[in-house]
């Protein structure tokens, strides 16, 4: 009872780093093989494979998952490394131009970094939020309704972000004040979303589609940087919005962490009670907090219709929401994390889009790669990650 | 108190504050007023610093920002004043339970604080750190803090009050200055009659040992060492008290004894057979039987019914299944057996757990457990939350289950039903067995080895 | 001033940090489904069907359709009417197609439905059951265009038992992971949908792995073998008759009670679902329970996949695999079931009737726009189950307001009981 808790850590350090180097190398180990240093022969990256299975090992005994993680990584990247050297070097330079990867690697991650940070908002005041999705697809078929109809784009993501926070709305009052589960309300709200969607679409653009001029968020060219090799073509001309999402992360990472309200709603998803007891409404925090995510998950959704298509079919998103809560578990509730998740989900979906130079039916199955990617994180690390402690538990006054 | 607070609304009357009527609907307008609170179970975040938890909801700003420094520098000035020695960086899940605890109080007064509530403040403090709460309500109410004192603990009540109110039954019995009242006038005035503190029972007649636990080492789910070396014996048709305060190891050992949690090393033997490790299932075969510490979170389904409850033992074996599948009639009739016989009031096999009355809950537990004919009883904690006469209930089953010849093993905070039911008393203290007594010894020298023994232990 | 008091029944007297959230903890989804099912009976879930109809009416008016016509036609294209004598001659005959196409539907759904029925007993929420139905319906397509010698009764219950089992470990790794590292089940079993779609499409896709033989520029499978084929009981087997997939469906519903309220696995089953740590203390191991009951729900909805393939589908393109949404629909079957094996039964054919009635081989298209109606159904079915994770409190409140349950906090000891001996 009195013992010094605190005192007892034991000296992880070493171990810890020797996880992240090993991890480090695996990736080396692939890396060497590909543009631009194309080492064509599998020697130097199987030495880097073997001594990252090694780091991994050793770390293992400490640091279970960063261990594996390790080990799994060193596997990967000296299987990886064998399999480039094996390929044509013109072919690998078509895939891996990486200035292009990048610039692809954002595109794709955008729309993830926004339901991202909208799931770590409302999972941190202890709302979960499966709905995701939905509240992302609401916002793009809205936002480019919007934009059509009003001929704007800012009032295009404005009426996507408020069909978000309509849908969230729901989530709110089912979530919080009729205490619903959580999980099965916002997987009905999925299904809204798409029934709604769809049916206004066919309703409003019935087979003709949406028009090819609507009104989309520009790109914003950076005349300086835009001449540089290699950083022109990654972020020279990237586009407002993922500026957006970039700038957001540390911002709410601000919010979350070095403000008043973020320590309320932050005690409010840990312990409701004890926020309530000092007279911080739980009420209130969660209904904010569940249509901040609506709104921030919606203009994920105003990205991909009217600044990265710049049109809008049924089921537009196809599961992007899904693969957001991934990246919020990924990155152990926080927005840096959250980020880094939406990054290699869009820099995987980045590669599938490119492989296709390789083989036609290697990239209809590297589609599936995201997915496969976040069952490993989710089986491999979502142990060491804690979630909010009252996450998906209703709140009740009484 | 919570309605003091602003946590539940009165459905009638009116609370007075300095003679006027005032209306507490929320908690922010009862730290207006200046009502502060010390909650049984602590209203704090585990996760953040005992700065943030004492600044929440009235946080010093600059610039839009939180202001860590001055928060910090505010608490320190808090604590030390009253010498209440917290460290404001340090977080809550890696501090002591009286630290917590002072961290809730510093809460109070953080908000400036007049009237201070504390709900049963000693239940979850060593003896020391509640000698030492005591120093420190004597130093606030010398400040002008009035406090109210919630507690069960009549030696609490003469130690620290000036004056006392009896409640009982959500009504006032009495209100009467302190000094001249002793422990059995107290008593009475809180049950309405004098309560039956000792068990009539015969002398035991231990047999055979049902249960040997041999240097037994348990972590507890933070990866501490809960349980420290752990041997003792509990022979056939003996009651075994182990008595300490909460959080010493006694949930862990028990559950490494039940088969529930791990044993990093060491031996349980139930009657000849080692079951170290072997699960709850070969545990129970072996002839354990477990009155969990919490019927709501594992001795009751509350969504069973109780024909399903009381068949959580036995639904695998004959005749209550045959070939995978259960008999519904044979659970049925056994259910409706045991509910007769333990006098389970309004018990009918096809009513839901949930519905029954705590003390009738625990009956079916009770029930369950013993019927399962068992050569060891683990009863841990088996009267907690009870009224006075399912408390007697329940004594005298175990007695009774005693003198059938079982062994049981009984692990129980209170020191006057340790006294009152064990033929041998083992003390507990941080996950080591500390002393053994009689049941003739004092509950001064209980309490002593139940604390360590020793007065000199810090808080951390 | 000090107060003292009596040792009331407060349950959480002791725990220290554990608070009280860990009474709403226990609180597990089954448990309040189980909760629901006691005092709803019929009613609530009949309610909530005609409220999500008449909303979805609502929107039909609003968008400038006629709702009563609209539901007329989608009821007539149900084909349900046969069942009236009154039906008669040409009218009676389209009605049996249709009443045939709508328990083709129904077959898979009361599959699906139990997938995720059985799941949600044990406190899981399956949200797998497509990827699970669609490793089945892959399994199934190979097998059955596999061994074309093969006698008939042998190949088709090979392709049910292994398309079964595909779905059974499909779903088993979810259960697993849940299991030995705590992944989250919802997680898990949505990105397993994912991958269940896209390694699908890749089998079937241009130069795909089991692409057909025949033609090389459209992405299908190979027919699956005559003899493979589920006898057809009502109507032409030419023009998609009944098969008698719905007899195995139905026998599937009973052994799914059986299983749930007769066995000690499935006493297990509800014990893991209602209490889990009760459970662990009963001596049940509540991880080996977590991957048996996700391996039962893959069963259920991997046996879908193959009946809809040995049933009418006989063969698979990719857009099926990519358009299909018979393992989502099962959510709200299940849920509005109550997952009882008797309700889900009763939902899938709602269901059932309404994706045939809304179909573009039902639904007369100058009265409602198919596409439309197969939005409709999916607004529908999201009210449907927005309704039921709501009614599970609204139901509480009912029933609290009538005294009949015991406020969860604090329950007053009874007088008798305090004067027990």
């Amino acid at each position: 009872m009195t013992t010094a808790v605190a005192t007892v850590r034991p000296a992880l350090v070493g171990a810890r780093q020797l996880g992240w180097v090993g991890a480090a190398l695996g990736v080396l180990a692939w890396f060497i093989t590909l543009p631009p240093a194309t080492v064509r022969t599998p020697v130097p990256s199987l030495v880097l494979a073997v001594a990252a299975v090694a780091a991994g090992v050793l770390a293992h005994r400490e640091e279970r998952r960063l261990g594996r993680g390790a080990i799994a990584a060193g596997v990967v990247g000296g299987a990886g490394a064998v399999v480039a050297t094996k390929s044509g070097v013109g072919n690998l330079e078509d895939v891996f131009v990486w200035s292009a990867l990048f610039a692809a690697m954002l595109r794709f991650a955008t729309p993830l970094i926004f339901a991202a940070l909208g799931g770590v908002i409302c999972e941190r005041s202890g709302v979960v939020n499966i709905g995701l999705e939905g509240m992302m697809l609401m916002g793009a078929f809205f936002g480019i309704y919007g934009a059509d109809v009003t001929g704007s784009w800012i009032s295009g993501a404005i009426i996507g972000m408020a069909a978000g926070a309509a849908l969230a709305l729901v989530h709110a009052v089912w979530s919080v004040h009729l205490r619903a589960d959580q999980v099965v309300s916002g997987f009905s709200l999925n299904l809204l979303a798409l029934g709604i969607t769809g049916y206004v679409f066919i309703a409003h653009y019935g087979d003709q589609g949406t028009p090819e001029n609507v009104p989309r968020v520009p790109n914003v060219t950076l005349p300086l940087i835009q001449d540089v090799p290699f950083v022109g073509d990654a972020i020279g001309k990237a586009n407002l919005l993922t500026w957006l999402a970039l700038l957001l992360v540390p911002a709410l990472t601000i919010f979350l962490f070095r403000t008043p309200r973020g320590l309320r709603l932050r005690s409010v998803g840990e312990k409701p009670r004890a926020a309530e007891s000092v007279g911080v409404s739980v009420f209130k925090t969660r209904y904010a907090a569940v249509i901040a995510s609506g709104c921030l998950a919606a203009l994920g959704g105003v990205y991909l219709s009217i600044a990265f298509l710049g049109s809008f079919s049924q089921n537009l998103t196809a599961g992007r929401g899904f693969i957001a809560l991934a990246a919020v578990i990924f990155g152990g509730w926080k927005p840096w994390g959250a980020l880094g998740g939406a990054l290699l989900f869009g820099f995987s979906s980045a590669l599938a889009q490119r492989l296709p130079t390789f083989s036609e039916e290697l990239s209809v199955l590297a589609q599936a790669l995201p997915y496969v990617l976040t069952l490993i994180v989710v089986a491999g690390f979502i142990g060491r990650t804690r979630p909010p402690a009252s996450d998906g538990i209703p709140y009740s006054k009484e | 108190m919570s309605i003091l607070y602003g946590l539940y609304r009165p459905d009638e009357g009116e609370i007075l504050k300095g003679g006027e009527p005032v209306q507490v609907d929320s908690p922010s307008r009862a730290i207006e007023l200046g009502i502060g609170m010390v909650h049984q179970h602590f209203m704090l975040v585990p996760v953040m610093t005992v700065m943030e938890n004492i600044v929440l909801g009235d946080e010093p700003r600059r610039g839009g920002l939180l202001d860590v420094r001055e928060g910090s520098k505010r608490v320190r000035e808090l604590s030390d004043r009253y010498g209440l020695a917290v460290d404001p960086d340090s977080v809550i899940e890696d501090v002591t339970v009286g630290t917590q605890q002072r961290v809730e109080i510093l809460r109070a007064l953080y908000r400036n604080a007049r009237i201070l509530i504390l709900d049963e403040p000693t239940a979850v403090l060593t003896a020391q750190e509640a000698a030492e709460l005591f120093e420190v309500l004597r130093a606030l109410k010398k400040d002008g803090v009035g406090i109210v004192f919630i507690t069960h603990k009549l030696n609490e009540v003469l130690d620290i009050s000036d004056r006392v109110t009896v409640l009982r039954r959500g009504k006032k019995v009495e209100t009467l200055p302190t000094a001249g009242q002793t422990e059995q006038s107290l008593a009475r005035l809180m049950v309405g009659r004098d309560v039956l503190l000792r068990i009539e029972k015969g002398s035991a007649k231990p047999g055979e040992p049902m249960l040997e636990v041999g240097d037994l080492h348990v972590r507890d789910d933070r990866g501490l060492e809960a349980v420290r070396g752990v041997s003792l014996t509990v022979r056939a048709g003996e009651i075994v008290a182990l008595a300490g305060v909460d959080g010493n190891g006694q949930s862990e050992l028990v559950d490494a004894i039940a088969g529930l949690r791990h044993a990093e090393s060491g031996d349980v033997v139930v009657a000849g057979r080692n079951v170290t490790g072997r699960g709850v299932r070969a545990t129970c075969d072996a002839g354990v039987a477990h009155i969990a510490e919490d019927r709501h979170t594992r001795g009751l389904v509350l969504g069973f019914t109780l024909a399903e409850n009381l068949a959580l033992r036995e639904y695998r074996s004959e005749p209550y299944s045959r070939h995978g599948l259960l008999s519904i009639a044979k659970i049925d009739a056994h259910a409706r057996e045991l509910l007769d016989e333990y006098d389970v009031r309004g018990g009918e096999p096809g009513k839901l757990a949930s519905e029954l009355s705590g003390g009738n809950q625990q009956k079916v537990c009770i029930a369950r457990e013993i019927a399962s004919n068992p050569q060891l009883l683990i009863a841990h904690q088996p009267t907690r939350g009870l009224d006075v006469g399912a408390i007697e209930f329940v004594h005298r089953r175990l007695v009774a289950a005693r003198d059938w010849g079982r062994g049981i093993l009984l692990v129980s905070l209170e020191i006057e039903e340790v006294r009152s039911l064990a033929d041998r008393i083992l003390v507990i203290y941080e996950g080591q067995i500390v002393g053994e007594f009689t049941p003739d010894a004092t509950e001064e020298e209980l309490g002593f080895a139940m604390t360590g023994g020793r007065g000199d232990r810090a808080a951390a | 001033m000090t107060v003292t008091r009596e040792p009331d029944e407060a349950p959480e007297a002791g725990a220290a940090l554990a608070g009280d959230e860990s009474a709403a903890v226990a609180a597990t989804p089954a448990a309040r489904l189980a909760a629901y099912v006691r005092g709803g009976g019929v009613i609530v879930p009949v309610l909530t069907a005609v409220l999500a109809f008449l909303i979805a009416g609502l929107v039909m008016l609003i968008t400038g359709h006629d709702p009563l016509a609209t539901y007329k036609a989608i009821f007539e294209g149900t084909g349900i009417q046969w069942i009236f004598p009154w039906v008669t001659g040409d009218d009676r005959v389209t009605a049996a197609l249709n009443l045939q196409q709508t328990l083709i539907i129904t077959t898979p759904l009361i599959l699906t439905g139990l997938a995720v029925a059985f799941a949600f007993r044990a406190g899981l929420f399956n949200i797998g059951g497509q990827g699970q139905y669609i490793v089945g319906t892959v399994i199934a397509v190979w097998v059955g265009s596999s061994f074309s010698g093969m006698p008939a009764l042998p190949h088709i219950v090979l392709c049910i038992v292994l398309a079964s089992l595909a779905g059974a470990a499909w779903a088993g790794i979810a259960g697993l992971l849940k299991a030995t590292v705590g992944a989250h089940e919802v997680i898990s079993t949505i990105m397993l949908n994912w991958i269940a779609i896209w390694v699908g499409v890749w089998a079937f896709s241009l130069s795909g792995p089991l692409q057909n033989d025949a033609d090389k520029s459209v992405p299908v499978s190979n027919d699956i073998a005559e003899g493979a084929k589920l006898p057809v009981f009502w109507g032409d087997p030419a023009l998609q008759g009944l098969h008698i997939g719905l007899f195995i469906a139905l026998l599937a519903a009973v052994v799914y009670w059986v299983l749930l309220n007769r066995s000690t696995t499935g006493y297990e089953v509800r014990a893991v679902g209602l209490n889990p740590e009760a459970a662990r203390y009963g001596g049940m191991s509540v991880a080996r329970n977590y991957v048996l009951v996700m391996a039962v729900c893959g069963l259920f909805a991997g046996l879908a996949g193959a009946l809809d393939i040995l049933g009418w589908q006989f063969r698979l393109a990719t857009n099926d695999i990519q358009a299909g949404t018979v393992g989502f629909t099962g959510i709200a079957v299940a849920l509005l079931g109550r997952n009882t094996a008797s309700g889900t039964v009763a939902a899938a054919l709602l269901w059932g009737a309404l994706v045939s009635g809304t179909s573009q081989r039902n639904l007369d298209p100058t009265i409602f726009e198919p596409d439309l109606a197969f939005n409709l159904t999916t607004i529908i079915q999201g009210l449907v189950v927005l309704f039921v994770s709501a009614d599970v409190v609204v139901l509480t409140l009912l029933r609290r307001g009538q005294g009949l349950i015991p406020r969860r906090r604090r329950s007053a000891p009874t007088a008798a009981e305090e004067a027990s001996p």
